[in-house]
Order: structure tokens, then sequence, then C-alpha cells
């Protein structure tokens, strides 16, 4: 009996501490965790983000990153952003989401309560960019996308959110009007990493060909996780396809390049999504690289001018191409910029160019420029329509010919002509 | 309408497919045969064979197939380290494997997996890889094959019928033939347990990193840290169909799946293709748990 | 079930839950988030030590459940408008009409079969929404159901209650004893008369049942349904990770492990970039092979007081 009652006692003992430890150890830790940090300094305008560092993206996400970095480097050394004739620079405030969506709200909360950013960019990929525009919709803060390039997300009514990129569904565009102004008769194949980009921009592709009057005489997509398209590709070839559209990321476009030789096929036409704008494309290819297309937006050799911009009738903001280039390869130890650090960093000028315009920080304002804003930057042109979703953005065709990637069409930023067949 | 040109390519690369599979699959084929335990990392060890070609090829300028047994060697150095790491403690002097210790290893092994793709981020990088080596194709009537493929089809064929007579024409063959069947009888035929089973598992591991790089001349740009995620579910798939300990069963199970996944390409989208060569492994234990062919 | 029986564990839990129910009005949203999602890990948790921990048989595909739920979610709120309640509830009910067809036939297979048809359901299962346009095929859903916290945080919140309520009351009855009969020699259990198939299927479908619900939530909070993102086995092996750890088939191990391996996982994303799977790898290693009770189970090996406490 009394053996009994001490025991009751140690235990209530037990939960009573046990409650204490636990709500003064979440109590404090709760409240250093949603300390918000210090107000920026004055003069300084903070952009929030995050950005796949590790994860399926890191690839992209570093190369963002980087062309973040080199943005503001280079506005905030010429002269900030000018507002009622004081100059405010860009601090950049940013972690890892290791390409994961169930980190994105956590994150983006965090970088709208605590960290008070008073703008936004959003993640890279089309998957966590959906789960980040919420929050940017809550919280009324704008929110510019350079990686989420899926059509549908433009198609949910946010309000707050911009798109700087070509939408997915345009990519392959480029390479169609090509060939309809030169090939018209080629019948094409697509052929598709299963992913949400390749699949948007393929399928894309397939109804914009059609419509051209091109016959698509085998379609197929696989998924990511194969490594092996023979059966696909000997099945294009025995349909009688020409050409050879598709591709996926950076492997695919590599697995289609390097198995067409395995089953004897030489198409006459490949224009393949992402890979081909990788140096590492080129070497690892070797000469099976020479004269494959692929679309980009962007390219370090894109001759984007301001005399261009004058003579659309626009302004042109920022620094040019080349500067652009060698400033990046300053910010990132020695490494060339790729399309992925072009569109991140042309989103930062879009932003710099809006507040400036607006002359205001006031997130109405802002968006009020934003939705009727027409300018051109080093990274093409920018217009949104009223969803938010880019139309003036123009994707390039460019093509490995000897060794070098060169920017084949539209012919008005071209540096040479398309050479055809493949394999001559 | 399906051309039966396609068809015919397709069972012909299935085929070549299927070789390469059965010889990614026999290292597992092995040691699940013979020390009944089934090593979830296994395709992390293929992932490490494959890397191994890669980085000998870099360096060393050398092609998959020399890589082959470079990495054999090496997988014999790995298997013994596995076995006395991961498998010791559960097996030492135990007639046969209990619940507990499949459970052990299962779950031990399945850390092992963990660690090592994520290790191998940080070590290799998330990037895909490949190799560049290709001998060029030979011309079958209408058809082009490709030669480097066609020699990994003869190597795979080559290793698992040597391991068939060496397990049933030598005496340490025979010793761990015994071991597989009744660890006691290991000791009747005067052999010592833990040196048979050390031994069938290093040879499990060996023939598993070779087999990873000859899966290199296959898929010439998937070398990754996680291409495990894909080779070890095809692995144990392969195994269950031609029945675990049966050497040929490897060779059965994975020309099956090659067949499979090849030829209903032609009919069906590849991911449904796959789901299927995934699913054939639950009618097989259902109906026939021994394997396809008793 | 007595009261009497009910011991610290119990009341702690109780205790963390309730004060877990005033966190969102006490906190701001940043943290609220951060919670909705270690709720989110200690769900899923649960949801796999019904099958795993207790009786164990490793599911190593149980990301499955979550994709059924998280799909129900997302179609019915994409196509139907469906409030995302209903969503959830949805997707539990299709989480445990699932987890009930594939557990009549996988069930039947014993250790390690069970382990690879659980995997290979889960790849199978992802290939075959690659090609159902219905559910968005390979571009996924993407949903715009707003920024909603209070009603995820109290969803999910309510779906981890009922869980460890379950654990508790199949722990402490009667059902608990056949279920460790099984646990330690199946067929010595089957010889004395328990239900094996019977228990095990209802367990199976409460794995099931949960892991729906759970992945509906997982729908609900990132907006969107990916096929990729959502079918990762990934999923799978963190579940697996968290229960390992925390203490397999215990009450409080589920939650102790999505703490210890989520907490770290989110903070790391600032510091050890990459580093914290490693170094879950490496636990789970050495804890399967030199305590294999976990956390709890040592915990309550080495100290005579706790061994009372914990459950």
């Amino acid at each position: 009996m009394l053996k009994r009652r001490v025991g009751i006692t140690t235990k209530t003992t037990a939960i009573i501490v046990a409650a204490i430890i636990l709500v003064v150890a979440g109590g404090t830790s709760a409240y250093y965790l949603t300390l918000p940090t210090k107000p920026p300094p004055g003069g300084t305008v903070k952009v929030g983000f995050s950005i796949s560092l590790t994860g399926n993206f890191n690839v992209e996400g570093a190369a963002s990153l980087n062309g973040m970095k080199t943005a503001t480097q280079w506005l905030n050394s010429n002269g900030g952003i000018i507002v009622n004739g004081k100059s405010y620079n860009i601090t950049l405030d940013y972690t890892d989401d290791a390409s994961q969506t169930s980190n994105i709200v956590p994150l983006y909360t965090k970088l709208v309560q605590q960290d008070n950013a008073q703008f936004l960019l959003a993640p890279y990929s089309s998957g966590l960019t959906a789960a980040a525009a919420p929050i940017a919709e809550q919280f009324g803060t704008i929110m510019l996308s350079h990686g989420g390039s899926a059509d549908s997300i433009w198609k949910q009514g946010y309000k707050n959110v911009f798109e700087v990129l070509s939408p997915a569904s345009t990519y392959l565009r480029v390479a169609i009007d090509w060939l309809k102004a030169n090939h018209p008769s080629d019948k094409l194949a697509v052929i598709y990493a299963g992913d949400s980009f390749s699949t948007t921009a393929a399928l894309a592709a397939i109804n914009y060909s059609k419509a051209q009057g091109f016959q698509v005489v085998y379609q197929s997509s696989y998924p990511t996780t194969v490594n092996d398209v023979t059966p696909q590709l000997t099945a294009a070839k025995s349909a009688g396809a020409d050409d050879l559209l598709g591709g996926g990321h950076f492997n695919d476009g590599l697995l289609l390049a390097k198995q067409l030789a395995q089953v004897g096929w030489t198409p006459k036409f490949i224009s393949l999504l992402v890979a081909v704008t990788e140096p590492t494309f080129q070497q690892q290819l070797g000469t099976a690289a020479n004269l494959v297309t692929g679309p980009s937006q962007w390219e370090h050799t894109v001759a984007y001018t301001s005399d261009q911009a004058k003579s659309l009738g626009l302004d042109w903001f920022g620094p040019t191409v080349a500067q652009f280039t060698q400033l990046y390869q300053q910010v990132s130890g020695g490494k060339t910029p790729t399309y992925h650090s072009g569109e991140a960093a042309g989103t930062i000028f879009v932003l710099a160019k809006a507040i400036q315009s607006a002359n205001s920080f006031d997130t109405t304002s802002v968006k009020q420029v934003l939705s009727s804003l027409n300018f051109m930057s080093f990274f093409g042109q920018f217009q949104v329509d009223q969803t938010g979703k880019q139309t003036a953005h123009s994707m390039v065709l460019v093509q490995w010919q000897n060794g070098v990637l060169k920017v084949v069409y539209p012919t008005t930023v071209a540096e040479t002509q398309p050479q055809y067949p493949y394999g001559a | 309408m399906v051309a039966l040109a396609v068809i015919l390519s397709d069972l012909l690369f299935g085929i070549m497919l299927g070789c390469v599979f059965a010889v990614v699959a026999h290292g597992l084929n092995l040691i699940w045969g013979v020390v009944k335990v089934v090593n979830i990392a296994h395709g992390e060890f293929i992932m490490l064979g494959a890397y191994g070609a890669y980085f000998l090829n870099v360096f060393g300028g050398f092609n998959p197939l020399l890589s082959a047994v470079v990495d054999g060697a090496l997988g014999i150095f790995v298997g013994y380290a596995f076995y006395f790491s991961f498998l010791h403690r559960e097996l030492r002097g135990k007639e046969r494997i209990t619940q507990r210790s499949e459970m052990v290893t299962l779950v031990s092994t399945f850390g092992l997996s963990l660690f090592m793709s994520n290790l191998a981020v940080v070590a290799f990088t998330g990037d895909f890889v490949g190799i560049n080596w290709s001998p060029g194709t030979v011309a079958l009537g209408f058809l082009e094959l490709p030669l480097g493929a066609l020699y990994v089809t003869i190597l795979a064929v080559l290793i698992i019928s040597t391991s068939v007579v060496f397990l049933d024409r030598t005496y340490i063959g025979n010793a761990i033939k015994a071991y597989s069947q009744d660890i006691t009888a290991t000791q009747l035929v005067g052999a010592n347990p833990t040196k048979v089973a050390s031994l069938a598992t290093a040879l499990g591991f060996s023939i598993t990193m070779a087999g990873g790089a000859l899966l290199t001349v296959w898929i010439p740009t998937g070398i990754n840290p996680y291409m495990g995620a894909l080779y070890a579910p095809i692995s144990f798939v392969i195994v269950v169909l031609g029945g675990p300990g049966k050497m040929l069963g490897s060779l059965l199970g994975g020309l099956t799946l090659g067949v499979v996944i090849d030829v209903l390409q032609a009919f069906v989208p590849v991911s449904l293709a796959y789901a299927v060569a995934f699913l054939l492994l639950i009618p097989v234990l259902l109906f026939r748990p021994e394997g396809i062919v008793k | 079930m007595r009261i009497a029986g009910l011991g610290v564990t119990f009341f702690g839990l109780l205790a963390l839950m309730l004060l877990l129910l005033i966190l969102p009005f006490a906190f701001p949203f940043s943290t609220s988030v951060i919670v909705i999602n270690l709720l989110f890990y200690t769900a899923l948790a649960y949801s796999i030590n019904f099958i795993t921990g207790m009786t164990g048989y490793v599911s190593f595909g149980h990301v499955v459940f979550l994709g059924i739920g998280a799909y129900a979610l997302g179609a019915s709120a994409d196509v139907y408008g469906l409030d995302p309640v209903l969503g959830v509830l949805l997707g539990a009910a299709l989480g445990l009409v699932f987890a009930l067809m594939i557990g009549l036939v996988t069930l039947r297979f014993r250790g390690v079969y069970f382990a690879i048809s659980t995997v290979v359901i889960a790849l199978a299962a992802l290939n075959i929404v690659l090609e159902l346009p219905q559910l968005g095929g390979s571009q996924g859903i993407i949903l715009n159901l707003g920024f909603q916290p209070y009603s995820w945080y109290y969803t999910i919140w309510g779906i981890v209650l009922f869980e460890m309520l379950i654990t508790y009351y199949i722990n402490r009855g009667k059902l608990g004893l056949g279920i460790r009969a099984i646990k330690s020699d199946e067929d010595a259990a089957r010889s004395v008369g328990v239900n094996v198939s019977a228990l095990k299927l209802y367990l199976f479908g409460l794995s099931g049942l949960f892991a729906g619900a759970g992945g509906a939530v997982f729908a609900w909070t990132t907006s969107g349904v990916f096929p990729y993102e959502t079918f990762s086995l990934n999923f799978s092996l963190q579940m697996l990770a968290m229960i390992i750890i925390g203490g397999v088939g215990t009450a409080l191990g589920p939650i102790l492990g999505a703490v210890v391996v989520y907490l770290p996982s989110y903070y790391f994303l600032t510091v050890a970039i990459g580093t914290q799977l490693i170094i879950i790898g490496f636990a789970v290693v050495v804890i399967a092979l030199f305590i294999p009770e976990g956390i709890v189970g040592t915990l309550k090996r080495r100290s005579a007081s706790l061994r009372e406490l914990l459950e």
C-alpha cells in the first residue's frame, strides 16, 4: 500500500517535471527560432528566396544562384536602385531547399514573417514554385519566377506571381519555326522524358508542329528513371521519321544522342531540350554532338543589344551581355553562365527596373508597373499578360558547330545560319 | 499496326538487355541462395562498380570490359568486409538463419543503402556521367546491333555459366552448395561454415561489381548515385523469377524481364512496360515461389 | 482498457499534444508551419509503425499509400473542387481500401518476400500514374488551395492524435497480445489460435489509412501533386528510419524518431548541406546491428525505472 503511494507520487512528479521541461525547452527554442531578424539597414531592399543547392536540382540551382549574385553585384556597384532620388542596394536572403516541395512552405513563411523580405523570388522548378505561390499570395508579397515554367501555374489566378522566363510550352517552337521555313515536308519523331517540364514542352511541340502542317510519325515518352531508349529510337526510325525532337533534362539529351548511334539512325535534324546548351554535352559526345540543335532561354553569345531595344521602341536596363558574362565569371570562380544563370539574373533586373519605374517599394505600385512593363535587358524582352505569364521573352535556337555552341535562330539575334542535315 | 521489324529489333535488344540484367542480379542470387540473406544495398554496390568503371576509364583509359575484371577483384575484398561487418554476427554458429537475423540484415543493409547512395552524392556529385566507349555496330540483315552490348551479352552468359560449372565441378563449389542446403552438412564434407559463407558472399559481390561495370556499356549516361534505386528492384524481381540459388535462374529471370520490357514497348507506353515487369513478381510469388521453372 | 493502467508516457504524450493544440495561437505562422511538417512526418512514422513496428513486416513501399492519399486530394480538389478536409478523408478511405487489397495478396509473403513485393508495387504505382492523364500524367496536378496554416495544422494534429490513441489501444489491449505473438513467432501464434491473417490485414489497413491521410495533407500543404516527388521511395525510407531510430512498435518511438530525424534535416538546410541522409543511414546501420530496439527500447533495457515509464 505504502509502496504503491510512493509509486504514484514518483509518477506524478515525473509527469510534472517532464511537462515543465517540455514547456520550457519548447518555448525557448520556439522563441529563438522565430525571433525576427533585424530590419535591413536603411538604403537596402531585401529579396528572399530558397534555392536548390542539394537534391535533384542542385546543378540548376547553383547556376541560378550565381546568376542572382552577379546581377545583384552589378546593380549595387552601378548606382543601385533609385527611388525618390535615393540609392538602395539589394541584399539577397536565401537558404537551400534540398529540391523538396515539403521544405518550401516553412522556408517561404520564414522569409516573409521572420526575415521581413520585401520581395520574393520563386524557387527552381515548377513543383517548388507551385508550393511557394500561395504564400506570396497570402502575404501580398511579389514573387518573380525564374525556373518554374509549367503553364498551369498561371491558370491559378495568382495576383502576385510573375514569370520572367518563357513558359515550357514554347521551348521547341523555335526549332519548328525554322523547319517550317526551310524543310516543311520533314516527318517528325518526338521522344521525351516523362517529367512535368519535358512533357509540357513536347506535347505543345506536337500540337504546334501539326498546326504548322508537319506530320508527327512517332511520339513516345519514357520514365526518367529509365536509361535505355533504344526501343523508341528503333520505332521512330522504322516509322520513317526524318527529324528527332524532344529530350528532357541533361541526362536525357545525352542518352538520346548517344543511343542514336547504337541503333544506327541518323536523323536529318535533331533538337533536344536543355542538354544541348551545356558545354559538357559536347565534351561527352564529341563529334556526335556536331549539328545537334536545342532551344535556349538565353546564351552568353546571344545578341540582345540596346540598339535592338531602341529599334523596338523599348527601354534597355542593366549590363550588356558581355558585361554580365564577364562579371559572372568573377563571381562564380571562372564559370560560363548557362541559361539558368541568365533567367535568374534577368529576374533581379526585372525587379529592379519595376521598383525604379514605380519609384516606390510599395507592393501595389510595383505590381501595377510589372503588369504593364515592357523592356529589354541582357536576358531579352519582358512583358507579361494579365495572369502574370510571360509573353514577350523569346527562346533562341542554338547549334553545336565544330565544337562551338552558336545561336542560329531567330535571325535577328543569330550569330550564324543553322547547318542541315545532321551527320553531314 | 506495329512493324514486324520493330518487334524483332526489340526482341534482340531485349535479349541483350536481359543478359546484362542477369549478370547484375547474379551476385544477389548467389548470396540470397547460399547465405539466405537479401542485401537491400545491392543496388549501391552496382553503383560502386559502375563508378569504378567510370573512374578507371577517366584516369586509366580502361574500357568497361577491362574495368569489370578490376571491379570483380575489388568486389572480393568488399564482399569479405561486408560479410564480417554485417552478416557474421548473425550467422556465426547457427544451423539456419532465424527470423530475427533476417530482419536485422534487412534493416541494416537498408541503412547501408541510404548511407552509401548519399555519401556518393557528396563524393561523386549528383551529376549523371557516362563512359565514352563505343566499338561500333555490326549489321545483321536490316538491323544494326551495337558491338559493345554484344560483347557484354557474351561476357554475361560466360560469367553465369562459369559459376554453374564452378559450383558443380569444384570442391569449394560443392561446399558452397552444401552450405546452401544445410549448414551442418558443410561440416560433414569437412569445410568451415564461416569460410564457405564468406567466400560465397565475396564471390557474389565480385559478380555484382563486375556487373555494375558491364552495365555502363548499356547505359551511356546513367551512372549516378541513385542508380541503385532502379537496378536493385530489377535484381530482386529477376532472382524471384528465376528462383533464389538457381544459378541459371538469373539468366532465365533476366531474359524474361529484358524481353518483356523491350517487346511490350512496341505496344504500350514505356512506363506501363516497366510496371508490368515489376508486377510479374507478385503472381510468381503467389503461384511459383520456387521460381518460374521447378 | 483500464485508466489506471495508463502510465507516464500516455500522459506525457497527451500533455504534449495539448500544448501543441495552442501552439498556433502562441507563435507566428513561421513556427506553425515547421510543426506541421514535423507532425506530417510523425503521422507517417506512426502509420508504418502499425505494420512494420508491430508485426516486423518491413513495408519498404509504404509511400504507395501516401501517394494514393495525395492523388485523392489532388484530383478531387482539382476536378470536383472538393473541400480539402473531405479530400483528406477520401485519401484515408482510399489508403485503407488499397491497403486491404494489396495486403490481401502481399501479407501472404514472409520476411524479405513481403518487403520486396511492397517495393515493386510502389515502383509500379509510379509508372502507372505517369500514364494516367486523368491524374495529370507526368505533369502532375497544380492546386491552389491557398495558405491555410490553421486548417493544415489541426488536420494533421488530429491525425497524429488518432494514431497515438489507436497505438495505445492496440498495445495495451487484447489485440496487442496476439500481435506480439505474431512478431516473435508467426507459426507458433497461429498454432495457439491467433487469427494471424486477420490481425495482419487489420494492421496493414490501419497503416494504409493513416499514410493516405498524411499523403493528402502533403498534397494540400504543397499545393500540388507530382508523380516522382509523391512516390519518391525516400518517403518510405525516412518513415522506416524514424521508427527504427525511435524504437519499433512502441508508442513513443515514432514521434521521437520523427523529431530526431526531421528537425535536424530542416535546420541542416542552412548548415551541413547534404549530410543528413548519410548520418541517418549510418545511424540505422548502427542501431540495426547493435541496438535493434531503438532509442526507446534501449532506454527501457538499460534502466529499471525507465522500463516502467516508457512505452
